[in-house]
């Protein structure tokens, strides 16, 4: 009997302890799939209920003496000073208004939108957040009622950059604000590229083929690799990819990974830069900005922040050049044009007074060359087209070489060619890592691209 | 032999080291990877403050994992005692149920947990940032293994003499089981101040933050400030390390189990 009792309270701590393991697996699935379904009418109800309460609200908000919007934002140098230097611009016609910026880091906003759209508890949603782009669209489809439409909320999308608003884009609806640009430029150490003889003019509008060669004789002369980067990681894939206007997916969202010509030309052109030592792999993040830092690489190609590492060097001031990066070699639709990083301000079905959101963003960062004047010494530059005809970016940056760099990037910005992220854009790139170190390694190229795809497939649940 | 040893505590303390060094360089030196002491300490501290909300940070983890360190330690050694003391098939049963949700990863209940803190309006408070580890099987089971060294004559005795049960434990498990105590004191501080994950979620607030959500801020820039956040984690390790010295006797005594 006494063994009965034994064996019926193992089971049942084996079925619990099952069920606990089941529901760790289970929440992953029920983000692409099920949830999202079941989740839609609820989001078709959302807004309903949201308008109702939307019509309350203000007189609530009112009668506590103010409208205040919190934000959640991760950099206080960067865009958090972004947020308080739109809160003043906005203050100036609406001496109430108030803004609650809560600095949380990027990977923690995305902890707390999964756990307040999966609980189905949005309550402790901001009323602002800003995004990374490349994960945008991951979230507005997995979960529909957490950023709000803002498609006819008075913000005038098309004065800002096609390729850039395209990110926050789900079936023709706009989800997000704008806000930094990410466009690609490429820094070079002019000092360095004299030695070997060469000028920022022959890195200027040119191919990755004559990039290798320039690099070959950079190389020779001085010894240094013209780029960086940290090993593992597939950034500069992406950049060349987005070059070319190439995704790792198709518009109905299947991986366009096998048979994807781009992709196999940025892995062939990956490796003969390595091969040749033009391009030296590093560890880690902060070995990348300091080997460009201390000078043990002639330059690199990254998102246009980066710029704001670079200019940490204050010794190698007047010594760098930049422009724009090389196109890729046997690519249809190449350009010298890409994008890398970058973030957009979305609003949530959470905010109570959606009017004040989107009138707040319409009449700063879709609507203020001042607030982005006013911002552009912390090195956000704008995708809003009108705000690069502002005087502030046509002042010549002394660390640059006297170059107006910022109306420079601005224009990179309105050439991207746009590419589609999808909801796997991350598992995509990883699996797409793997297969470019395989591949430096001398694996073969078909096979690796095969395997990637596979590794795709299987995390879409298929 | 020793020249191994002096190599690995070499190795060892070397991060330690470098981390005090970074916090009095400025960022591009520690980038650059210069190891000697420098002056800029005042100029970090003066930047982290002007930065995040350090202080009011700090106060809330002390707040916090004080708070859940004492209660912890209560509820789970009366736990641990009671399993062990009035032992029987049942207790035994129920103690393996709580061993085996050990292996219940945390994140397979934070969604759920979220739902039910959030439905009680506990967001934002230190019920809500205590609550989920007020009790953890692992300082049950270690409660449970000191109670089986405890002397049952004793407590015999004590009970002839018509000391009650309650008291018995307060006034003679708890003083037997110092160590034990300090060792189970060390461990919950420690996960408390650097628990990240549940209070991130929890914590929606700009003032209930604790210190290692500032540390994570220092970190998400597009440049980060080395000098300023190796500042910031020394500020962050200094209370861990301080409880840790303090009672790093007894911690080691209280891992071994002894009883003196």
């Amino acid at each position: 009997m006494k063994r009965k009792i034994l064996a019926a309270l193992l089971a049942s701590t084996m079925v619990l302890s099952l069920v606990g393991c089941g529901g760790g697996s289970d929440a992953p699935a029920a983000d692409n799939g099920a949830a999202a379904t079941e989740e839609a009418p609820a989001a078709e109800e959302a807004p309903a209920a949201d308008s109702g309460a939307a019509e309350e609200a203000p007189a609530a908000d009112a009668a506590a003496g103010g409208s205040t919007l919190t934000v959640w934002c991760w950099d206080p140098a960067f865009n958090s000073n972004a947020m308080y230097e739109a809160e003043k611009v906005y203050q100036k016609d609406h001496p109430d208004f108030k803004l609650n910026v809560v600095e949380t880091p990027w990977e923690d906003i995305q902890t707390k939108v999964t756990t307040a759209a999966t609980s189905g508890d949005l309550s402790t949603l901001p009323d602002i957040f800003l995004m990374q782009d490349n994960a945008f669209q991951k979230n507005v489809i997995s979960f529909p009622d957490v950023c709000a439409d803002l498609t006819n909320s008075g913000i005038d999308f098309s004065q800002f950059a096609a390729g850039k608003t395209a990110y926050s884009v789900v079936d023709g609806k706009n989800y997000g604000v704008p806000f930094d640009n990410g466009a690609v430029v490429a820094c070079y150490r002019t000092d360095i590229l004299e030695q070997a003889g060469l000028t920022i003019d022959d890195f200027t509008d040119i191919t990755f083929d004559q990039y290798l060669e320039n690099g070959k004789k950079v190389l020779e002369a001085t010894g240094k690799p013209l780029i960086s980067m940290q090993a593992g990681e597939c950034d500069l894939l992406m950049m060349m990819m987005q070059s070319a206007g190439a995704s790792l997916f198709n518009e109905d969202g299947t991986a366009n990974i096998v048979g994807n010509d781009t992709l196999k030309v940025v892995l062939e052109t990956y490796k003969s830069l390595k091969d040749a030592g033009v391009l030296v792999e590093v560890n880690s993040w902060d070995e990348y900005i300091s080997s460009m830092v201390s000078g043990d690489v002639a330059g690199t190609i990254n998102g246009c922040w980066i710029m704001a590492s670079i200019q940490t060097a204050e010794d190698q001031k007047g010594n760098w050049a930049l422009t724009n990066m090389p196109s890729l070699v046997g690519a249809a639709n190449a350009t010298n044009y890409s994008n890398n990083g970058g973030s957009s301000w979305a609003v949530t079905t959470n905010c109570k007074d959606q009017a004040l959101a989107t009138d707040f963003l319409a009449s700063t960062f879709a609507g203020s060359t001042e607030l982005y004047d006013n911002i552009l010494p912390s090195g956000a530059l704008a995708t809003w087209a009108p705000a690069g005809d502002s005087d502030a970016y046509a002042t010549p940056n002394e660390f640059f070489g006297g170059d107006a760099v910022s109306a420079k990037i601005v224009d990179f910005s309105t050439k991207v060619p746009s590419n589609i992220t999808g909801v796997y854009y991350y598992e995509a790139r990883d699996a797409v890592a793997v297969a470019l170190t395989n591949y430096i390694n001398g694996a073969d190229i078909d096979t690796e691209l095969k395997t990637a795809e596979d590794t795709v497939n299987f995390n879409m649940g298929g | 032999m020793y020249v191994f040893l002096i190599i690995v505590s070499f190795i060892s303390v070397f991060p330690l080291y470098w981390m005090v060094s970074a916090a009095t360089n400025k960022s591009a030196e520690v980038i650059s990877g210069r190891l000697i002491p420098g002056t800029y300490f005042a100029e970090n501290l003066k930047n982290l403050l002007a930065n995040q909300n350090v202080g009011g940070a700090f106060v809330n983890s002390v707040k916090y994992s004080v708070i859940l360190t004492l209660v912890s330690l209560v509820v789970s050694s009366l736990a641990g005692y009671g399993f062990e003391i009035y032992h029987d098939k049942v207790k035994d049963a129920v103690m393996s149920v709580i061993l085996l949700a050990m292996m219940v990863p945390f994140v397979a209940t934070m969604i759920p947990l979220f739902q039910m803190f959030s439905t009680a309006g506990w967001l934002n408070t230190t019920i809500g940032f205590i609550l989920p580890t007020i009790s953890t099987p692992f300082l049950i089971m270690m409660f449970r293994q000191s109670a089986r060294s405890f002397p049952h004559d004793i407590m015999e005795a004590a009970r002839i003499d018509g000391l009650s049960e309650i008291r018995i434990f307060f006034q003679m498990f708890i003083p037997t089981m110092r160590s034990t105590y300090a060792a189970a004191m060390t461990i919950t501080f420690m996960n408390a101040w650097n628990s990240y994950l549940w209070p991130k979620v929890i914590m929606t607030d700009a003032t209930s933050q604790t210190m290692p959500m500032v540390v994570a801020n220092l970190t998400q820039g597009y440049v980060t400030d080395y000098g300023m956040l190796m500042l910031a984690v020394l500020i962050c390790t200094l209370p861990t390390a301080i409880v840790f010295f303090c009672l790093q006797n007894a911690f080691a005594e209280g891992i071994t189990g002894a009883v003196k």
